[in-house]
């Protein structure tokens, strides 16, 4: 590969991949409880995606992509919540403007106590919730787009 | 890596190495087994590279900055770049006599394809949309029964499979059996494609395109084999 088109493949991934939000445009996340994460469960009237997620986990880079898409179609009908746990805020700052996550709400977790609380360990998660606060599914691991579809539409039939 | 999605990626090995195997000195010639297989994995592994390369700079993740990214398959391979990708290392590695590997490797790749939508089995991944058929069912506790579209895909495949082997024993002009295959495959998609649940546009036109490419090879290599030279 000459020089000139390693810099054009180089500058051409560069474009394709450039972040929708300036980290400047992310505010810092407000730190939450397990107390008032059961609380914002029980009292959504709409069905709830929890994603957990850090800055500093591969796989969440990897799914999310399908998340902010899943966000931008369901958004109106489904509250997508972030909750980043062991993480500082930089790092997620960085990584909600990145990857233009900047539609959730966003959580910091900085011990962990949110998963822990909902008896699941390890990142990522994807909980899906039904108004009120029922659990209906508990993705562990790197969601993929057919499960994410699912189980949105499961959340949406109850 | 996500080892369900190898698992099936290991049975789609499988299906088209047994339809390469059945074929072989039936209406594929004996001993050309092993060079289509090596061509046709390597042409697998080339697709489903690239098609995790785009995936990732579709989803706005940079390969370069992010390489370790590319491993984590389960965060999507784009599947219109991946079979572009994969056809043409194949075209290329079997360019000096194309359209007769291309013919004695069509009924396998649809084998393989069909092992791999049939492998939904093992991963818990066969549903679809809400059915109320009778063989419509729930899986992961849900309270929706729904088609199991990719055992639909699966099965159509197969179909697929046998159509173009007896159509491969009729002998018709070369390229005809491989434009035959391309339309079937995308033909099956097409036709479970609205059986699937998806987030973002779905790929008919992509399907629409590939049914109206392996048609129209078909024709052309039929017109082609009749015009006089």
């Amino acid at each position: 590969m000459t020089p000139r088109l390693g810099l054009a493949i180089s500058l051409l991934l560069a474009a394709c991949s450039s972040s929708a939000v300036s980290v400047e445009e992310v505010e810092a996340l407000p730190p939450t409880t397990p107390v008032e994460v059961r609380v914002l469960l029980e009292e959504s009237e709409v069905p709830v995606v929890l994603n957990v997620w850090a800055s500093w986990c591969t796989p969440c880079r990897s799914e999310a992509p399908l998340l902010r898409r899943a966000h931008a179609e369901q958004g109106d009908d489904v509250r997508f919540v972030g909750i980043d746990v062991r993480d500082d805020q930089d790092g997620a700052r960085a990584f909600i403007a990145e990857f233009g996550l900047d539609g959730f709400d966003h959580f910091f977790d900085e011990s962990g106590a949110v998963p822990a609380d909902l008896a699941a360990y390890g990142v990522p998660l994807t909980f899906f919730f039904a108004p009120g606060g029922e659990l209906i599914e508990l993705h562990s691991g790197v969601i993929d787009e057919r499960t994410l579809a699912l189980q949105i539409d499961e959340l949406l039939r109850r | 890596m996500e080892f369900s999605l190898l698992g099936a990626a290991l049975l789609a090995a499988l299906g088209l190495y047994a339809v390469l195997w059945y074929e072989a000195g039936r209406t594929n010639a004996a001993d050309c087994t092993r060079e289509l297989w090596d061509m046709a994995l390597g042409s697998a592994v080339i697709g489903v590279l690239v098609g995790r390369l785009v995936a990732m700079i579709r989803g706005g993740t940079n390969p370069l900055t992010h390489p370790g990214d590319i491993l984590i398959v389960r965060g999507g391979v784009d599947t219109v770049g991946a079979a572009i990708a994969a056809s043409a290392a194949f075209v290329f590695m079997a360019r000096r006599d194309l359209w007769t590997r291309l013919d004695a490797l069509a009924p396998a790749v649809l084998g393989g394809l069909a092992a791999w939508h049939g492998a939904c089995l093992t991963r818990g991944a066969c549903l679809g949309t809400p059915s109320d058929l009778p063989w419509a069912y729930a899986e992961h506790g849900g309270g929706v029964t729904r088609h199991p579209t990719e055992l639909y895909a699966a099965l159509l495949l197969v179909v697929g499979v046998i159509l173009v082997i007896w159509w491969k024993r009729r002998h018709p002009p070369a390229g005809i059996v491989t434009g035959t295959a391309v339309a079937v495959a995308a033909g099956v998609r097409l036709a479970t494609e609205p059986m699937r649940p998806v987030l973002g546009a779905g790929l008919e036109w992509w399907y629409l395109a590939g049914v109206v490419l392996g048609v129209g090879l078909a024709a052309g290599r039929f017109l082609a084999a009749r015009s006089p030279q």
